[in-house]
């Protein structure tokens, strides 16, 4: 019992166990799912925003370039309609060509240069030069008047052919400071008034328009990089150069004029963004460069992590104790089930030995009946064969046959008895099987009234009979008279002297009832006269060996009939027994 | 025009005395380019540029005869008006060191300028009231070309030349150039700014020699 109890402890701890494992797994998967998820979008959402606020900044530059570009472009096709400008060019007077320009572009170059936010609209340029028609730079006859450039820049500007449209190109100038700056340059065709062709370019460098870093809450740093080159002045100058090989592998593997990667810049992590600014030009491809720390978005996924991690904790924690809560409701009823089913199981083990035992002992009681009977007839024939035999001679006083005449009896009874125990102990091993015969009812009670007068110790008792002739009922004959021989020896030996022994039997198709009444004292009610080795309570005279009842009784049920006290009161006691008909016998009669 | 046409006869004549006695005569045909489009005016001559090539519209050719003459001590001026905003004549050939006037006949202002490597000049805005006329001489032979700073489509030629002999062909080509010296020479004729065509011809006095350029 001891070892089933821990079994059935542990087995409620192993459902705990399991429980509280698959909510911390689920808990645990919830957690780093959240993780990955938050991970997922504080990063989208940051290279999104950031990536918004970078197209706005570059849309915005790149209205103010086209306001400069269109403003340009006007300028070119007044430019180009000037008969002077023709005329440098179609008479073969280059030399000309800036000096006749000089006037017309002189806003360009004159003033100083103008604040930034003014810079789209004022079209101040730094420098302008012509193109001839195979794109080569035209030589200015005097620098100073168009901007002046070194020879390395200023071959920078030619382009493979004359461009139809306006081409817009980033050149790197090289400054005596060392740094570079790096121009814009627009290319605006020239078209011959007369015959429609691009007679020469002009091509016009300005100061580029910088991204303002208007926004404070996003530390934008921007720059250009052209010609293979970085520019990036807010940078140190060993950040841009790991920073250039990197554009330059992801402006080269990819085809996209726009894009962004994470750099790394001074140990922090940095989006960058690049554009081409100058998709589809004859000069080489500039992009626009703008780089934001992402040390923002970065903190906002540390605290963001940290909170889904809080949260993870505390559903574990809340997991733990609602594993141990539901593990207990649900242990209960198991327990409770596990105790019933092993009490029921001890009960019926009990219940099914109890039952083995009974029927071993009433097996056992059965056959020791048996046995005892067989082995006690032999002695008794022996014992009344000796009777007999001294009863036989002579020479005794008559006392002595008369004390042997009495033990003789006392042989004949003691036979009966075995007999009825024999009897019984068949009945109760059910063993006896009644052999169904018409028995003729009314000739049997005839029979055995008869016998009952020519008894010798009979009191004076006065019989009446009431049953028609021939009443068959269907069963053994020796059973049948058997119990019939029961109850009239009753009837005779509690009657009283003067008494009364009723008798009678009724028939139909069915049963036939035998009725057997006498007189004399009565059996007190609650008194079980059918017990096996009943004796009256009450002192009497009559002696009998208290089985005949039961026996009579067990014959008239194994004859599918039975046998019943109808009433003992009033100096009157009445049996019946109830027999099956015999078939069509009695209703033939 | 006729009146100006007998000066610059007589004036031919004055000044080469020697042109009287021997007189050869060159007289044919020159195949001008197809004109594309029909005039707008029968009159009205332009000056067309197409790839950068300068012709007159409708075709004209110059033919004159290339040699070393003397040069005469005055030469007579020429003029190129401007009337209705364009040159008249459209093209002119001169001879070197001729003086060229530019009378304004429109009520508006010119400013008539040649970036030419020939002839550079700039003559300012004038209005027709303008007086002297502004001129300028031609010394080096070559093609100038005629512009309005304030007209850019207004173009002009002058085709300025070393020699004295010199006509232009009516629009079907055909030319006659009479009074010339005996000898061998080069005759050619100018088609556009970029087609000079060449013959050699033996001149004979009193001779008419019949050249076609084909």
């Amino acid at each position: 019992m001891r070892s089933a109890v821990q079994a059935r402890d542990e087995g409620v701890a192993s459902f705990r166990t399991r429980l509280f494992t698959a909510i911390m797994v689920i808990v645990a998967t919830l957690t780093a799912l959240g993780f990955y998820l938050a991970q997922r979008k504080v990063t989208a959402d940051a290279e999104r925003n950031l990536q918004e606020n970078f197209q706005a900044e570059l849309s915005l530059l790149h209205k103010l370039e086209e306001l400069r570009h269109a403003a340009l472009a006007d300028r070119c096709d007044v430019l180009a309609a000037k008969p002077r400008i023709h005329a440098a060019m179609e008479d073969n007077a280059i030399d000309l060509l800036y000096p006749s320009a000089k006037d017309e572009l002189r806003d360009l170059m004159e003033g100083d240069e103008p604040p930034p936010e003014q810079a789209a609209q004022s079209l101040h340029a730094k420098f302008y030069r012509f193109l001839d028609s195979t794109g080569v730079v035209i030589k200015p006859p005097n620098p100073y008047d168009v901007g002046e450039l070194d020879a390395k820049t200023e071959a920078q500007l030619a382009l493979s052919r004359l461009p139809d449209t306006q081409q817009i190109g980033y050149i790197r100038e090289n400054t005596e400071t060392g740094g570079g700056t790096i121009d814009e340059v627009i290319a605006v065709p020239i078209f011959s008034s007369y015959t429609g062709d691009v007679i020469s370019a002009l091509v016009i460098g300005f100061k580029p328009l910088e991204l303002e870093e208007k926004n404070a809450e996003v530390e934008m740093r921007s720059g250009v990089w052209a010609n293979g080159q970085l520019h990036l002045p807010s940078l140190p100058k060993s950040a841009q150069a790991s920073l250039n090989e990197k554009i330059a592998s992801a402006v080269a593997s990819s085809d996209r004029e726009q894009d962004n990667f994470r750099v790394n810049v001074d140990g922090t992590p940095q989006l960058l963004f690049y554009k081409r600014l100058n998709p589809g030009s004859l000069f080489p491809a500039a992009y626009e460069i703008s780089i934001y720390p992402l040390a923002h978005s970065m903190a906002q996924l540390h605290r963001l992590r940290w909170q889904i991690g809080g949260a993870g904790a505390l559903l574990l924690l809340g997991g733990f104790v609602a594993s141990h809560v539901v593990a207990l409701r649900f242990s209960a009823p198991v327990k409770k089930l596990a105790l019933d089913s092993e009490e029921n199981r001890a009960q019926r083990k009990r219940a099914e030995a109890a039952l083995v035992s009974t029927t071993q002992e009433l097996e056992r009681s059965a056959r020791y009946s048996a046995d005892a009977s067989h082995q006690l007839k032999s002695p008794v024939t022996v014992l009344r064969a000796g009777l007999e035999t001294l009863l036989t001679r002579e020479g005794f006083k008559p006392e002595v046959y008369e004390e042997l005449s009495a033990l003789l009896h006392q042989t004949h009874r003691l036979t009966g008895v075995i007999d009825d125990l024999l009897l019984l102990s068949r009945v109760d091993a059910g063993h006896l099987q009644i052999a169904s015969t018409p028995v003729n009812l009314s000739q049997l009670v005839d029979e055995w009234l008869d016998d009952l007068s020519a008894l010798p110790d009979s009191p004076d008792v006065k019989i009446e009979k009431e049953f028609a002739a021939d009443l068959f009922v269907a069963g053994e004959k020796r059973y049948t008279s058997l119990i019939v021989q029961n109850l009239l020896e009753n009837a005779r030996k509690y009657n009283r002297p003067g008494g009364l022994i009723k008798v009678s039997v009724h028939g139909n198709a069915r049963n036939v009832v035998l009725n057997i009444g006498n007189t004399g004292r009565t059996i007190p009610p609650g008194e079980n006269i059918f017990e096996r080795f009943h004796h009256r309570s009450t002192p009497s005279t009559a002696s009998g060996h208290g089985i005949g009842l039961n026996l009579a009784r067990e014959l008239a049920r194994l004859h599918a009939g039975d046998l019943c006290l109808v009433r003992s009161e009033n100096d009157w006691t009445e049996f019946e027994v109830r027999f099956p008909a015999a078939d069509g016998v009695n209703a033939a009669a | 025009m006729r009146v100006r046409g007998l000066l610059w006869f007589n004036a031919v004549f004055s000044i080469m005395p020697v042109a009287l006695l021997a007189s050869a005569v060159v007289e044919g045909r020159v195949e001008l380019p197809k004109s594309h489009t029909a005039p707008i005016q029968a009159k009205r001559y332009e000056i067309v540029t197409k790839g950068g090539v300068l012709s007159t519209q409708p075709p004209l050719a110059v033919v004159y005869l290339d040699g070393a003459f003397p040069k005469p001590a005055s030469l007579p001026a020429k003029e190129v008006a401007q009337k209705d905003l364009t040159f008249v004549p459209v093209l002119l050939p001169v001879r070197a060191g001729t003086k060229v006037e530019f009378p304004n006949l429109d009520d508006t202002y010119h400013n008539i300028f040649s970036y030419s490597p020939v002839k550079r000049f700039d003559l300012g805005r004038y209005r027709r009231e303008e007086r002297p006329i502004p001129a300028q001489v031609f010394d080096k032979p070559g093609l100038v070309t005629l512009r309005c700073d304030i007209h850019e489509h207004m173009r002009g030629l002058i085709l300025v030349l070393n020699t004295p002999y010199f006509v232009m062909t009516d629009t079907d080509g055909h030319f006659r150039l009479s009074g010339l010296p005996a000898g061998h020479y080069t005759l050619k004729t100018w088609i556009d700014s970029r087609t000079t065509r060449e013959k050699p011809v033996e001149l004979k006095n009193g001779q008419t020699l019949h050249v076609d350029f084909p």
